[in-house]
């Protein structure tokens, strides 16, 4: 397919940031990034107005439903003698909810590949109110996806759901009487997985390889040990928390404030002992607060941070491999977004967004382009693209988790603080492994979950999940016409990457079916979920490219 | 086919073990089957068939081994409860689980030690034999003192890299490396193991995802779920689709796509997903295999990993399997807080699924053909960090199984301390055993020869004894 529109007027070559000729396929291919989902609407957009100005567009568009507006419509906050406070399935639901229905579209997408960056997962957070600890974490991550890197790591700092799954929470200072010292948990992640990482990187992303030709280690224990000294002396604020007696248990029921508020802190159980890391000094008896800033500050400052964030956010949404030199554009619009502010996201999106590595037509010779589309992602792009209703509104979705009955992924539920893939992961025995290159997805993609993966879709594209149902409204009319069926499926989930092949093989099957343009809808319904199905499954969909 | 232990027992000779064993509460029937099993060993023997299997269980996340083998005698309990305060056993709760070693051993200290509260099944089978203990194993290049340690000749005296980090020492612990390591000493074995085993592909096998482990230069990990194979469905039950588009999916999933390497790579799996899945569910579905493992249905993810490792190991005839390396886990070990909960409830998984895949291996007649072990991240510290426990190195570990040496304990003891010279601070274990010792001495028992030892453990030949002695 042409890259270039031969109806538009002809354009010099396409400059990130000019309003240029831009195809529909190319328009949805930068959408499919962007966002979930590419409907006639938004390609229109993009087309009309560019990259660029698309992107402003979306910084500046309103906000959707917030998680925790969404559960009290829902009634999640109601005090039930069944103790529904302390069910987590509620954040599973709002997870879904908001990345499948709120017009917050790219903010939303953002704030997933943040999610997988500043990790914590429902699977760990117990007790009062798993749902508003997870909707508050997830306001965290939308309201900084448009912000700046400093602000959003204070907010993930003291938020009150990485303080439980990272232990800030009720992190206490030293006790030389029984030798107890502050957890290190924090103070390690913060490191390895929310700023610096273990080796120092050239800007461009490449490791930094010392005189003896090793690379060169960002920190060690002594900086851990001392760094967690900062993160003493918080917990939950219960300021504003309400305690209610209630007759079926013998303790109070506490409202959900405590979820939403940053933790709070207490000078008693800080530890006031110097600080010495990666540097830095905080002399002793710097004030909790104090300590934080200055050492969030330092971390902040490290020029490690740029191409680390930077690759890992082109990994999300672009390419799996991006060039040293894309990591170093991208490092360098994290570095000063231009009007010499550090950590602007804005300025990070747009670069690794509309680059012109991330904007070129993909080369067929190119044998490693691209990335697996995860599957949440295939699933909410799915779902936005043809249409979801759900008669209830309660979006009653579980964890999709498992790789044997689920996606093998699901929102805000990865295993561990190491998201559910590493960036650097290689699949073993492979050509991506022979030539030294990177698939992180591959890491739970296996013999398991690509046909759990298949299994799921099949029910879910035609039945839906709960009380989520495909409704197929822009489907329905043109069911009969398979080509036009396909073509539309092709360039709204695929931005056209299926081959003129795979397309002809998908219309003929499909016309096994023998579908008139006056069969009853639940025939149609079975043709649209059947395409779905074949179109989805095949790895000329499944990696973006 | 299987050898189901059919010997058998009088109700007054149950009720006399019943007896005996009353104290050991849950463990009460484990106990009583180890010593039907003794009895019938003789009538049981599997003969002379050619299998062997190892079976990795990895504890995700860094076990707290200090809260897992539990120092009891009183001066040691004193030192134990001095320094872990509030996430401490209490004495009295360890009595039921002080192990009774088959022969006296001097251990640092005259230390003693129980098992937690959560693994009275664990006893019994330290107790019974079939338990052997590695005491503080981990990561090493070569043998490392604390002075060594805390100098900084980093050239005569290499460390691990990226100690105390999760992920790196969990790549290390299974493949020599830190993250980015793509071939595991268990793939290796099972490299070796390919060509006899009726299906290569079989030869390695993850019930808990991806793990680099059993990865070989030439092994495949294949994937099983704890419900076996997972088929493809709409192309044997197309439903709402079709026949045709069952088999347009077929073809578009699996056709060859040698334009484009991540493309090709689905293919590839695809391809072996559906190829295997009739092989191995056609072969599991011949398998009988009483022991339960479902103490409470569904609420041990471990149990189902294992349970499916027993019944394909089950199906080893059908399959034409001989030599197999399997990896499980469990997630959650990383007990920064409320370790004294969660660490519990995890103990009691482990309790519960090593031993009804031990008492599975003896009802299929393989019990002295199936070793499992336990790995981990990392040990903890020693030291409370509030209501948990931070990252170490040194750990203790666990080898189960017939062919095991059991009922004693392997390696060096450590001080309970947080000032000695095995520590290098807060308690954290500088190993005195290497991991690749540990890995050696299965390599050994597996039949991996010596000569391809050092290829695949580089570092072997730093260490002074390549076989620990607790395999026969």
């Amino acid at each position: 397919m042409s890259e270039a529109d031969p109806a538009r007027a002809p354009a010099p070559a396409p400059a990130a940031g000019a309003v240029s000729a831009i195809s529909e396929a190319a328009a949805a291919r930068f959408l499919l990034r962007a966002q979930f989902s590419a409907l006639d609407e938004d390609i229109r957009a993009v087309r009309d107005q560019g990259y660029r100005a698309w992107l402003d567009s979306q910084f500046a568009s309103p906000r959707g439903q917030s998680g925790v507006d969404w559960l009290d419509s829902q009634g999640h906050n109601a005090v039930t003698a069944e103790g529904r406070y302390f069910w987590p399935q509620g954040g599973d639901f709002m997870a879904w909810n908001q990345l499948l229905a709120q017009p917050d579209q790219m903010r939303q997408r953002m704030a997933f590949a943040l999610s997988q960056y500043f990790v914590i997962s429902l699977n760990a957070i117990d007790g009062y109110w798993p749902p508003y600890i997870m909707a508050g974490w997830w306001g965290v991550l939308l309201d900084g996806a448009f912000g700046n890197f400093r602000t959003l790591l204070e907010r993930v700092t003291l938020n009150a759901g990485m303080g439980m799954y990272l232990n800030t929470k009720g992190n206490l200072k030293e006790n030389p009487a029984t030798g107890r010292l502050p957890d290190e948990n924090y103070a390690r992640e913060v490191m390895q997985l929310f700023t610096i990482g273990l080796h120092r990187l050239e800007p461009d992303g490449t490791v930094a390889r010392g005189a003896d030709g090793r690379p060169i280690e960002t920190y060690g224990q002594a900086d851990v040990t001392n760094l967690a000294r900062v993160f003493t002396g918080y917990d939950h604020d219960m300021s504003r928390v309400s305690h209610r007696n209630v007759a079926w248990q013998n303790f109070p029921v506490v409202s959900r404030e405590f979820c939403l508020d940053p933790m709070r802190f207490d000078p008693d159980k800080h530890c006031n002992l110097a600080v010495s890391f990666l540097g830095c000094d905080i002399p002793a008896g710097t004030p909790g607060p104090d300590a934080l800033r200055i050492a969030l500050d330092h971390l902040f400052a490290h020029p490690n941070v740029g191409p680390f964030f930077g690759r890992q956010m082109i990994q999300r949404l672009v390419t799996s491999n991006p060039s040293p030199a894309y990591v170093r554009r991208v490092a360098a619009a994290f570095d000063d977004n231009g009007a010499g502010v550090r950590g602007d996201l804005k300025s990070v999106w747009r670069a690794v967004l509309t680059d012109a590595e991330a904007l070129a037509p993909t080369d067929p010779a190119d044998k490693l382009s691209g990335k697996l589309r995860e599957p949440v992602v295939r699933f909410v792009s799915w779902a936005r693209s043809v249409g979801i209703h759900s008669e209830s509104g309660a979006f009653e979705m579980y964890d999709l988790s498992r790789s044997d009955t689920g996606l093998g992924q699901s929102p805000l539920r990865s295993p561990s603080v190491f998201n559910f893939y590493r960036p650097g992961y290689t699949p073993p025995h492979t050509a991506i492994a022979a030539a030294g290159r990177q698939a992180p997805e591959f890491q739970i993609h296996n013999e398991t979950s690509a046909a759990g993966y298949i299994n799921l879709l099949q029910w879910a594209i035609r039945w839906g999940v709960g009380d989520v149902k495909p409704t197929y409204a822009a489907l329905l009319p043109i069911a009969h016409d398979l080509p036009a069926v396909v073509a539309w499926l092709n360039l709204h989930l695929a931005a056209g990457q299926l081959s003129p092949e795979t397309c002809r093989t998908i219309e003929t099957a499909l016309a096994s079916k023998g579908l008139t343009a006056d069969a009853p809808d639940p025939h149609k319904l079975d043709l649209l979920a059947s395409a779905c199905l074949l179109v989805m499954s095949t790895p000329e969909y499944l990696v973006q490219k | 086919m299987s050898a189901i232990i059919t010997t058998p027992i009088t109700r007054r000779l149950m009720l006399k073990r019943a007896a005996q064993l009353g104290a050991l509460g849950a463990a009460a029937p484990l106990a009583m089957n180890l010593a039907a099993m003794g009895e019938a060993a003789a009538a049981a023997t599997s003969g002379e068939e050619d299998y062997k299997a190892l079976v990795c269980i990895f504890l995700l996340g860094g076990n707290d081994h200090a809260n897992t083998l539990v120092p009891y005698d009183v001066a040691n309990y004193g030192r134990y409860l001095n320094i872990r305060g509030a996430i401490s056993y209490r004495h009295d709760d360890l009595t039921p689980t002080l192990l009774a070693p088959r022969a006296p051993q001097a251990l640092t200290d005259h230390l003693q030690y129980a098992f937690a509260p959560q693994l009275p099944r664990f006893k019994v089978l330290f107790d019974g034999g079939k338990m052997a203990v590695q005491l503080n194993v981990g990561p090493l290049v070569t043998p490392v003192t604390r002075a060594q340690y805390d100098g900084n000749n980093r050239a005569l005296y290499p460390l691990p890299p990226k100690l105390f980090s999760h992920n790196d020492q969990t790549s290390v612990w299974q493949a020599d490396g830190s993250e980015g390591a793509t071939i595991g000493w268990g793939g290796r074995f099972g490299d070796l193991a390919l060509s006899g085993n009726g299906h290569a592909l079989l030869t390695c096998i993850s019930a808990a995802g991806n793990a680099v482990f059993v990865s070989g230069e030439n092994a495949l990990q294949y994937q099983i779920s704890p419900s076996g194979a997972i088929p493809v469905n709409p192309i044997r039950r197309p439903l709402y689709a079709s026949d045709a588009i069952g088999e347009a999916l077929h073809q578009l999933i699996t056709q060859p796509r040698p334009h484009h390497h991540f493309e090709n790579e689905l293919s590839i799996v695809a391809r072996r997903s559906i190829e295997m899945e009739g092989v191995v569910n056609g072969a599991l579905r011949g398998v009988t295999m009483n022991t339960s493992f479902d103490l409470v249905p569904g609420a041990n993810e471990l149990a189902d990993q294992m349970k499916i490792v027993a019944r394909l190991i089950g199906a080893r005839r059908a399959l034409g399997s001989r030599r197999q390396i399997f990896f499980v886990s469990l997630g959650g070990f990383d007990t920064h807080s409320a370790l004294a909960l969660k660490h519990a409830e995890l103990l009691t998984k482990v309790d519960e699924a090593v031993a009804a895949f031990y008492m599975a291996t003896v009802e299929l007649g393989v019990a002295d053909k199936v070793t499992a072990f336990t790995a981990s991240d990392f040990g903890r510290t020693l030291v409370n960090n509030g209501d948990g426990s931070d990252h170490g190195w040194g750990s203790h570990h666990f080898v189960i199984g017939g062919a095991v040496r059991g009922g004693r304990f392997y390696g060096t003891a450590p001080h309970i301390s947080i000032d000695s010279d095995d520590q290098v601070g807060q308690g954290r274990l500088l190993p005195s055993t290497a991991t690749d010792q540990y890995a050696a001495t299965l390599a050994h028992w597996f039949g991996v020869p010596d000569s391809a030892l050092r290829t695949i453990l580089p570092n072997i030949g730093n260490f002074n004894g390549a076989n620990l002695g607790f395999l026969t």
